[in-house]
């Protein structure tokens, strides 16, 4: 596995993500006001298959909503049941635009349902290695996704 | 000709995506109808005629395509047409679908993407001046 490659991707799945699927703007770097804001939710998928492990989401900030509310095309304020849903399937799509680069284009992995919190509480860490990971600023907070595998890697370039 | 079009993915608030991303299309929609998981897509099925079907692959109770091939089996699914919308990454999946004659759409996707995949497969005019409102909505299923 190309670590460099990983997180590039890791990145640019999460910017794609969010630009293509929530209709917002993710900033490349993250600002003073957006790295104080607090934690709002959090996301946990757990993926098996040639490789297993966890790709975790925490959003900080105050932009769940809007996101909730641009994927839904409505501009009543969304419910929190929604705004999980719409965690969820970030996390689902992330996930799955980023397990070719952990295994190749031939894997077949499968997605286990994302598990989510809309609270201030952090969540518990994933089990495994944790592997790579990356923060990208939105709004007036910022995301940031961490890759776990069960099994340690092997092979790297970092 | 409207299209009867049935999303079926197991995120409700992806279902609500999909079909917003069809009116910005412009794809001229009938009667929309929506499911859960595979089972359920089946009995909309059983009571409603459907031109396409929007299929998401991993679901709980019945994968999308377990949904498929149940659904080929239907004398009254015999036209109809599918087209898979997943972040499904794997060139072995994608070529499954492939073979099964499925289309296939990555998410994320941008709304021209869908309209110029719906278009070819369908012969429906995608020209924006037919943007529509869905006639009839049913089984707007909340999970």
């Amino acid at each position: 596995m190309d670590r460099t490659n990983l997180r590039n991707q890791l990145y640019s799945t999460a910017i794609l993500t969010f630009e293509e699927l929530g209709f917002l703007l993710p900033d490349e770097d993250v600002n003073d006001r957006q790295s104080q804001a607090g934690l709002s939710a959090s996301s946990r998928i757990r993926f098996r298959g040639p490789e297993e492990g966890w790709l975790s989401i925490r959003l900080h900030g105050s932009f769940l909503p809007e996101l909730t509310a641009n994927m839904l095309g409505e501009e009543d304020p969304p419910s929190e049941q929604d705004q999980a849903d719409a965690l969820g399937e970030m996390s689902n799509v992330i996930c799955g635009n980023l397990l070719p680069v952990i295994a190749g284009d031939e894997a077949v992995f499968d997605l286990d349902a994302p598990d989510v919190q809309i609270s201030a509480q952090p969540p518990n860490s994933p089990d495994g290695e944790f592997v790579e990971e990356c923060v990208v600023g939105i709004d007036d907070g910022r995301v940031e996704l961490q890759l776990h595998l069960a099994s340690p890697v092997t092979s790297g370039k970092d | 000709m409207a299209l009867n079009v049935l999303i079926v993915d197991d995120s409700g608030v992806m279902r609500k995506s999909i079909l917003r991303t069809l009116k910005i299309c412009g794809i001229p929609l009938g009667e929309i109808t929506q499911a859960g998981n595979g089972q359920e897509a089946l009995e909309v099925l059983k009571d409603h005629w459907v031109d396409l079907a929007l299929v998401d692959i991993n679901m709980p109770v019945m994968n999308g395509i377990e949904f498929i091939e149940a659904a080929r089996l239907l004398p009254e699914c015999r036209d109809l047409l599918f087209i898979v919308i997943s972040t499904e990454g794997s060139a072995k999946r994608i070529a499954q679908l492939d073979e099964m004659g499925v289309s296939f759409i990555h998410k994320p996707f941008k709304p021209e993407t869908v309209r110029g995949k719906i278009a070819t497969m369908t012969g429906v005019d995608d020209g924006q001046d037919e943007l529509a409102e869905p006639a009839v909505q049913h089984g707007d299923l909340d999970f």
